[in-house]
C-alpha cells in the first residue's frame, strides 16, 4: 500500500497552511514514486525531485491550501520540471544519437520497485511516460479524477481512459511476457 | 478481446476506490493494481537529506489571496470610487450658494404671531376678496429683492383662516395675488378631510421686485400665524459661473484649434478629445448652472400654508442643490465611461493580439509535451 501519510492530501487542511519542512517530508516519497514512473529512471528522478522541491520551496509563498492538496501542487510543479527534463533529453539524444533512457534501464533492472514482479517491471518499461504518469497519479499516489485531471492538463474523461487504455495494455503487456 | 477490455470506466474507478471485484477480469485488475501500490519505491535517503536540509521548517501563516477573490474585492472598489468621485464632483460643481462660491447668505427669519405684527394687522374673516398692501404694509414687510444686486428670495407664509369656505377663497385669492403681480401659482394642494377643518399648500412664483408686496398681500388673507423670509445674494455666484464660462470657452477654442492639426499623433489627439469632451460637458454645466442662477435671482419663492387649524405642519423649501449635485455626477459618470471606452478602444487590439499569442503558444506546448511524454 502506498506508504505515504495522507494526512497533508485531505481537504481538511484548507484552513491550516502547513509548514514547507512538514509538506515536503510527506511527500517526499510520493513525487519521488512520481517521477521514477514518469521518466523510468530513478537516477534522472532523483535529480528531478531535488529540483522539484527547491522550485516549490521558492514559490511556497504562492501555494493556496484552499485550491488544491500540497501533493497534486508538488505533482504539477514535478511534471513542469520534467517535462523540461524530456526536452533536454531529447535534444541530447539527437545529438548524440544514444538513447540513455534505455541503456538506464536495461542497467538497473528494478527502475518502478523493488517489490514488483519481473513481467510487471517489464511491462511498464513498454509503456509511454504518458500512460506510466497516469498510473503513477491515480493508483500509487490515489489522486482522485479531478485532481489527476488537473495536474496533466487534461478532462477527467480523458484521464480516465488514459489510466484505463494504460492498465489495459499493462495487462496485456504482463500476459505476452508470461507467455 | 481479453476479459479486461469489459471493465468500463466506472467500474475502475470503483475498483480503486477498494470495490469488491464481481467479475473475473475485476480481480485480474484489482490484483494489478494492488502489485502496483506495492512497489515500495521511496526516496533514497541522500535524496531525503538533501530535500529537507534545504527546506527550513518556518510556517508561513500569510496565505495569498487568490486573483479571483482580489478581483472580487478591486472591481466593487474602483465602481465605489468611481460612483464617489462622481459624487464629489458633482457636489463641488453643484453651485452651492453659500460655501462653493462665496455666496452672502443673509437670512431673515421673522416669527411672529399676527397680534404683534400691527403692520399686517388684517383681522381674521377680512374678506375673501385679493388685499392690497398698503404702503406702511410694504415698508414693514422684509427687505428683499432690492439693492439692484441678483438675489434670490424664499418665503414661508402659514396664514390661519376661520373656517373651510373661507379656506376655498383665500386659496383662489392666493392664486391671483401671485398672476397679478407676474407670477404664477406652481403647486395648490387643498384639503378638506371629513374630520373638519382643512389646509391649502401653495406654491408661487413671483418675479423678484414684487415679492415684498405679494409677502404683505398674503399676509392679509387671514391670521398670520408664522413668517420666514431668506435671501441669498447671487451676484457673486453669477461673476464667478461667467469667469468660468468665459474660461472654459477659451479652451474648447484652443482645443478645437489644436486638433485640427494633421499632424497630431494619435494617442495625442485621443487625448486632447477627451479633454475637449471633459470641458465642453464643465462648459455646459456651468451654463445651465448659470441660467438657474439668473432664473432664480429674478424669482421668488412663496410657500403659503392656509389651514382653519392652530398647528400647521411646516412646509420646507425645495432644495435644488441636491439636483443640481445628482445631475453632475450623472454627467461625470458619463464621462468616466466615455474615458474606459476610449480606453478600451485604444487597449483591445493588443490585448486580442497578446491574448492569441497566448493561446498559440499555449497550444504548441500542450503539443509539444503530448508528443514528449507519447514517445
Amino acid at each position: 500500500m502506498n506508504a505515504v501519510s495522507t494526512s497533508l492530501d485531505a481537504p481538511a487542511a484548507l484552513s491550516v497552511r502547513p509548514g514547507f519542512a512538514e509538506v515536503a517530508a510527506e511527500q517526499l516519497d510520493a513525487v519521488y514514486r512520481y517521477l521514477v514512473f514518469l521518466t523510468g529512471d530513478r537516477s534522472a528522478a532523483e535529480d528531478l525531485a531535488a529540483e522539484t522541491f527547491e522550485k516549490a520551496f521558492r514559490t511556497w509563498r504562492r501555494f493556496d491550501p484552499r485550491r488544491g492538496t500540497p501533493r497534486t501542487w508538488l505533482c504539477r510543479i514535478a511534471r513542469t520540471v520534467a517535462i523540461d527534463w524530456f526536452r533536454a533529453e531529447t535534444r541530447r539524444r539527437r545529438r548524440e544519437e544514444t538513447y540513455a533512457r534505455e541503456l538506464a534501464a536495461a542497467v538497473d533492472d528494478a527502475v518502478f520497485g523493488d517489490a514488483l514482479s519481473a513481467p510487471l517491471e517489464h511491462a511498464l518499461r513498454e509503456l509511454s511516460p504518458a500512460e506510466r504518469e497516469v498510473v503513477a497519479l491515480r493508483v500509487l499516489l490515489e489522486l482522485d479524477g479531478p485532481s489527476a485531471a488537473r495536474v496533466l492538463g487534461i478532462s477527467q474523461t480523458a484521464c480516465s481512459t488514459r489510466l484505463s487504455r494504460a492498465l489495459r495494455r499493462l495487462e496485456e503487456r504482463i500476459g505476452d511476457v508470461r507467455e | 478481446m481479453s476479459a479486461s477490455d469489459v471493465i468500463g470506466i466506472e467500474r475502475l474507478e470503483a475498483l480503486l476506490r477498494g470495490d469488491a471485484p464481481r467479475t473475473e477480469a475485476e480481480s485480474a485488475r484489482r490484483e494489478l493494481l494492488s502489485q502496483l501500490r506495492g512497489a515500495a519505491l521511496r526516496a533514497p535517503e541522500a535524496l531525503r537529506e538533501r530535500v529537507l536540509t534545504a527546506a527550513p521548517a518556518r510556517r508561513h501563516v500569510a496565505v495569498r489571496m487568490p486573483s479571483r477573490r482580489l478581483a472580487l474585492i478591486v472591481l466593487p472598489a474602483a465602481l465605489g470610487l468611481a460612483v464617489a468621485a462622481a459624487l464629489v464632483h458633482g457636489f463641488v460643481g453643484s453651485g452651492g450658494k453659500t460655501v462653493s462660491h462665496g455666496g452672502v447668505a443673509v437670512p431673515t427669519v421673522l416669527r411672529a404671531k399676527a397680534q404683534q405684527l400691527p403692520a399686517f394687522g388684517v383681522a381674521a374673516g377680512s374678506g375673501a376678496a385679493v388685499p392690497s398692501a398698503t404702503a406702511p404694509e410694504q415698508q414693514l414687510a422684509p427687505a428683499v429683492g432690492s439693492g439692484g444686486r441678483l438675489q434670490h428670495a424664499e418665503a414661508s407664509l402659514q396664514v390661519r383662516v376661520p373656517d373651510v369656505n373661507r379656506l376655498s377663497t383665500a386659496t383662489g385669492a392666493a392664486t391671483r395675488i401671485a398672476t397679478s403681480l407676474g407670477g404664477y401659482a406652481q403647486s395648490v394642494v387643498y384639503r378638506t378631510p371629513q374630520s373638519g377643518g382643512g389646509a391649502s399648500y401653495i406654491e408661487l412664483r413671483v418675479p423678484a421686485q414684487n415679492v415684498r408686496t405679494a409677502i404683505a398681500r398674503l399676509a392679509a388673507l387671514g391670521t398670520l400665524v408664522s413668517q420666514q423670509v431668506s435671501v441669498q445674494d447671487l451676484q457673486h455666484d453669477f461673476a464667478v459661473e461667467s469667469a468660468q464660462i468665459a474660461q472654459l470657452r477659451r479652451t474648447v477654442a484652443a482645443l478645437t484649434k489644436a486638433l485640427r492639426n494633421p499632424a497630431l499623433p494619435e494617442a495625442q489627439r485621443v487625448l486632447l478629445q477627451i479633454k475637449l469632451a471633459e470641458t465642453k460637458r464643465a462648459l455646459s454645466q456651468r451654463l445651465h448652472a448659470r441660467t438657474g442662477t439668473v432664473a432664480s435671482g429674478t424669482t421668488a419663492r412663496i410657500s403659503l400654508v392656509l389651514s382653519t387649524q392652530k398647528s400647521i405642519v411646516p412646509v420646507a423649501h425645495h432644495r435644488g442643490r441636491l439636483g443640481r449635485m445628482l445631475h453632475g455626477a450623472v454627467g461625470f459618470l458619463g464621462l468616466e465611461g466615455t474615458i474606459v471606452l476610449y480606453a478600451l478602444i485604444v487597449l483591445s487590439p493588443p490585448a486580442a493580439l497578446a491574448a492569441l499569442v497566448w493561446g498559440l503558444a499555449r497550444l504548441r506546448r500542450r503539443r509539444d509535451e503530448r508528443r514528449l511524454l507519447t514517445a
